[in-house]
């Protein structure tokens, strides 16, 4: 279990790290193609960064250390979520028995010190939208393990290095089963809610009372806001480097292969959020527990099949 | 074991001392009292220790001729893993609360000046009675501890006896905790008629001569008995009105403490029953995973902070219950592996929630004495005005959601195993597997709740004069809390530390053949390396930011209004508006009325089993009993009166004459 993680990993946790901030990129670009305009280049978000992480930052009177130690932490448990999947589809750089539920859980402690972030400012907005947060999260979890427990079911073993890796010993090599894809989809949708995409949440808002996520980091700024920017952009790259592991079974990749594959993946999360944008506005907030239980039912019908 | 029955005399002698020094100022009689039960706690511990390290598990027995044959103690690996968690809960707890006692006693804005020598002694002897609970081999100890332990509990409960909510809430726990009593007379009873005497050693050597009728009612008593006094759904309606009512060191007890001797209860029931039907662990891991649920839900509805944690205890007990409910069904399905799992993290997660839970009710209250007030809503702002206890507020906050590198995480994480376990065997165990989205649900709802009460108390800007003015509690008071804190991280970076408290205690349940998978050992230890990697890259993260930012501007606004300049504290989130999203959803069931008008939002909260079923039943009761109380006084008819006796006794005679032998 603790045996040393190889190289291919590191090279691939490494290239997910610097591959994320394309994911929101791709997914500008392929809305703004598919709705008829040129829109911002690719590596917009990679400008981004680079410009608010040499400003200053305005922190707010009310704030105490939590607010500062929220986007480190969020970035931090991010990359080590990340570190868990097995990204060049071999192995992974950390692994241990049930780390599924250490996955979700550095999650939820990044969800933990971001929404105490934005109480931290006393600012109405932020509170609605931290009450928001914890509750589409509330909603989305047990969907997420539910996907998780299926994927387990497959592997035999609740690693995420089994479940989507080489060294698994996933039963009919190769082929992805109806209940597999059924696990994808839903993972997709979870994802879109997780990290606060249309038709969950709209990032393009420009109304503080519509937004979830957006309103939350409103009083970030600079460094700290670019922080925030890219631990969302590599929570949408970790999911799909998952869904890329569910539908590209064993035995594969490896090496360059396993790489590229990554990044194909990301290319195609980022193009297929751009066109679920551009076909569907933000749903009303009383809608969302529909979409979310749909996606969440999604992976529970896998699951049946495979138990079956 | 002598040191340990030292241990719990000097405890004792702690409680006489709070005595004999009450007409002195005060101080030096705390010194000797903090000393005394602390110092108690620790070498009453030592003895359990042992016994955790690999050492054999000892007994005591004394001779007697009264009712109920020999008193007998006992330390195996299940006592000691309750007795250390018992005595380190109770030894700060006691630290906070002499602190706390002297501080009300100084500042008596209640009007009330109450002498601390009483609640002191209570509390020396409710520790000493736990531990016997935990430690008794024989039915007459073990009863007459846990009756010691309920009344001490009791009486420390009204301590404020001059409200009248607080009489209420020691009325309701004293029927709760009574008729728990009661079944566990029963049990007992029924278990005694084959066995010789009445130590649990003869119990447990008549139990595979037990009949299925009595093994089914000994199941069924215990899951009641056991399951009242730990708070399981829907027997937990005593316990949020008594921690709320109870002086805060006193709530961290019972909660981190005294509810846990109902799961000891339950698991040395298996032990010395030898395992139970399969059905019976359906029916744990069913109530563990409502109880789970209804109970955060439920935390969530309210707006007291000691309610709130209160209710979570429910939630606690039922991540306990699924744990042992799969410990459970692995034995009665012959899969050993599994059943440790379960046992392990049940027994793990009985160790953290102590831990933080007694913490979290210990800032609770650290906050109520700065305070005054338990409302969430008046509260706001107190992370810079009580540092030290939002450190550790905030600790045990994150270790109850469970999220990684704190202790809950590393329970749960034992509990999940065994729940994903259970779902690859190819039986009907593979239903088990339902647990694991209820237990991400109650994980999810956890950190909904958690954020609530540490954003709305803690953070932004005080919404009444009272928060605004509130002082950081006393420097031994902290001390307390942030050793509490301290262990939950401790234990949470270090899994193995608390995986190996447990191993001897799980195997015992599981079956001492099974040995904990290498797998999970080591995967222990990368639990670690992954929270030092987290930790690690936090730190980067920072020096990284705060180097870059010497050289630029950084400034202080106030926080942004969104184009509104004139925000007072009252425009903040109140914890109503926080939870009535997720409240809404569930309906009738979240127990929370919503009051909206025009200009406000109120909630207000009722407990469905309270409120809903057991007060109406009293009620109903109290109607029939006044109707036959009419019977008794016959409106002055003497004769009638001494009828019905005569009528008794003809009845009691014929049934001797025409009724069973013995």
């Amino acid at each position: 279990m603790t045996e040393s993680p190889t190289i291919g990993a590191v090279v691939a946790l490494a290239a997910l790290l610097i591959g994320a901030p394309l994911v929101p990129g791709l997914a500008a670009r392929a809305k703004a193609i598919a709705t008829g305009r040129r829109g911002p280049p690719v590596w917009q978000l990679y400008a981004d960064l680079w410009r608010l992480a040499r400003r200053g930052i305005v922190y707010s009177t009310t704030t105490t250390w939590v607010f500062r130690l929220a986007p480190p932490v969020l970035v931090a448990t991010t990359i080590a979520a990340a570190s868990l999947l097995p990204l060049d589809g071999r192995g992974s750089v950390l692994r241990f028995a049930g780390d599924a539920v250490g996955f979700a859980y550095l999650f939820a402690l990044g969800r933990f010190v971001l929404v105490l972030a934005a109480l931290d400012t006393g600012s109405s907005f932020e509170g609605m939208g931290a009450s928001r947060d914890v509750t589409f999260a509330m909603l989305v979890e047990p969907g997420l393990f539910v996907a998780l427990a299926a994927l387990g079911i497959t592997a035999h073993d609740f690693s995420l290095t089994a479940m989507l890796g080489g060294t698994a010993a996933r039963p009919a090599a190769g082929v992805v089963t109806p209940a597999l894809v059924m696990v994808a989809l839903s993972l997709f949708a979870l994802s879109l809610a997780e990290c606060a995409r249309v038709p969950v949440d709209d990032p393009t808002t420009h109304l503080e009372l519509t937004m979830v996520h957006e309103v939350m980091v409103l009083d970030h700024s600079g460094p700290d806001l670019a922080m925030l920017l890219y631990a969302n952009a590599l929570k949408l790259a970790v999911f799909a480097a998952i869904i890329v592991g569910v539908l590209l079974p064993v035995p594969r990749r490896g090496g360059v292969m396993g790489v590229g594959s990554l990044l194909a993946g990301l290319i195609a999360m980022g193009i297929a959020i751009g066109l679920v944008e551009s076909a569907m506005a933000r749903l009303r907030l009383p809608k969302v527990p529909l979409y979310i239980a749909g996606g969440s039912a999604l992976a529970l019908f896998g699951l049946i099949l495979l138990l079956r | 074991m002598t040191l340990f029955l030292i241990g719990l005399a000097l405890v004792l002698a702690g409680g006489v001392s709070a005595v004999a020094t009450r007409r002195g100022d005060g101080r030096r009689g705390d010194v000797l009292y903090q000393a005394l039960v602390a110092g108690g706690c620790v070498a009453a511990a030592v003895d359990p220790a042992r016994v955790l390290a690999g050492r054999p598990a000892v007994t005591l027995a004394v001779r007697a001729t009264t009712p109920g044959g020999d008193w007998v103690l006992g330390i195996d690996a299940l006592s000691a893993v309750f007795l250390v968690a018992v005595l380190g809960v109770s030894a700060l707890c006691a630290v906070f609360g002499t602190h706390d006692l002297r501080r009300e006693a100084a500042d008596h804005h209640d009007g009330v000046r109450r002498p601390t020598w009483f609640a002191q002694l209570s509390f020396a002897v409710l520790v000493v009675a736990i531990a016997l609970v935990v430690a008794a081999r024989s039915v007459v100890v073990f009863l007459g501890a846990w009756e010691v332990m309920a009344i001490g509990s009791y009486v420390l409960i009204v301590t404020h006896h001059e409200v009248a909510d607080v009489r209420r809430a020691g009325l309701i726990y004293l029927v709760a905790t009574h008729t728990a009593t009661l079944a566990l007379f029963v049990m007992f009873s029924t278990w005694q008629v084959g066995a010789s005497d009445w130590t649990f050693a003869a119990l447990g050597a008549a139990s595979p001569s037990l009949s299925a009728g009595a093994r089914l009612a000994i199941l069924l008593l215990a899951l009641f008995a056991f399951g009242f006094k730990a708070g399981l759904v829907p027997l937990h309606f005593w316990l949020p009105p008594a921690h709320a009512a109870a002086p805060s060191h006193v709530s961290a007890l019972m909660s981190g403490v005294v509810i846990k001797t109902g799961i000891y209860g339950l698991l040395r029931v298996l032990l010395m029953l030898g395992g139970a039907p399969a059905w019976w662990g359906w029916l744990v891991l069913g109530i563990g995973a409502t109880s789970g649920v209804l109970g955060v839900l439920w935390a969530l509805a309210q707006h007291d902070t000691k309610r709130l944690l209160a209710y979570h205890s429910v939630e606690n007990i039922g991540i306990i219950l699924m744990g042992i409910g799969v410990g459970v069904l692995g034995v009665a399905h012959g899969a050993p592996a599994i059943a440790l799992l379960g046992f392990a993290g049940g027994l793990l997660h009985t160790v953290n929630h102590a831990l933080f839970k007694s913490l979290l009710f210990l800032g609770a209250g650290a906050v109520y004495r700065a305070t005054g007030t338990r409302n969430m809503e008046e509260l706001g702002g107190l992370a810079r005005r009580m540092p030290w206890t939002w450190a550790g507020f905030i600790i045990g906050a994150a270790a109850i959601i469970g999220v990684p590198p704190f202790n809950g995480f590393v329970s749960e994480w034992l509990v999940y195993q065994g729940l994903f376990a259970a779902g690859q065997s190819s039986e009907l165990l593979r239903l088990a597997l339902l647990g694991i989205p209820a237990l991400a649900l109650i994980g999810a709802l956890a950190l909904a709740c958690f954020t609530k009460v540490a954003g709305v108390v803690f953070l932004g800007t005080a919404r009444s004069a009272r928060a605004a003015g509130a002082e950081e509690a006393g420097r031994g008071a902290i001390a307390a809390m942030l050793l509490l804190a301290g262990t939950c991280v401790v234990l949470g970076s270090l899994p193995p530390l608390g995986l190996a408290l447990v191993t001897g205690a799980a195997r015992a349940l599981a079956g001492t053949s099974v040995v904990v998978p290498e797998a999970v050992v080591s995967s222990a230890w990368t639990i670690s390396l992954l929270a030092l990697v987290t930790a690690g890259l936090v730190s980067v993260l920072w020096a990284v930011r705060t180097a870059a930012l010497r050289r630029r501007i950084v400034r202080y606004e106030p926080t942004w209004g969104c184009g509104y300049d004139a925000v007072t504290p009252r425009m903040q989130y109140t914890a109503s508006s926080f939870a009535s999203s997720i409240l809404g959803m569930f309906g009738r069931l979240s127990g929370a009325r919503v009051e909206k008008t025009a200009l406000a939002l109120h909630t207000h909260s009722v407990d469905l089993v309270l409120d809903g079923v057991a007060l109406p039943m009293w009620s109903a009761m109290h109607r029939v009993a006044l109707r036959m109380r009419a019977l008794q006084h016959g409106g002055g008819r003497l004769h009638f009166y001494l009828l019905s006796i005569l009528g008794a006794l003809l009845a009691l005679l014929a049934y001797l004459v025409v009724g069973p032998r013995p």
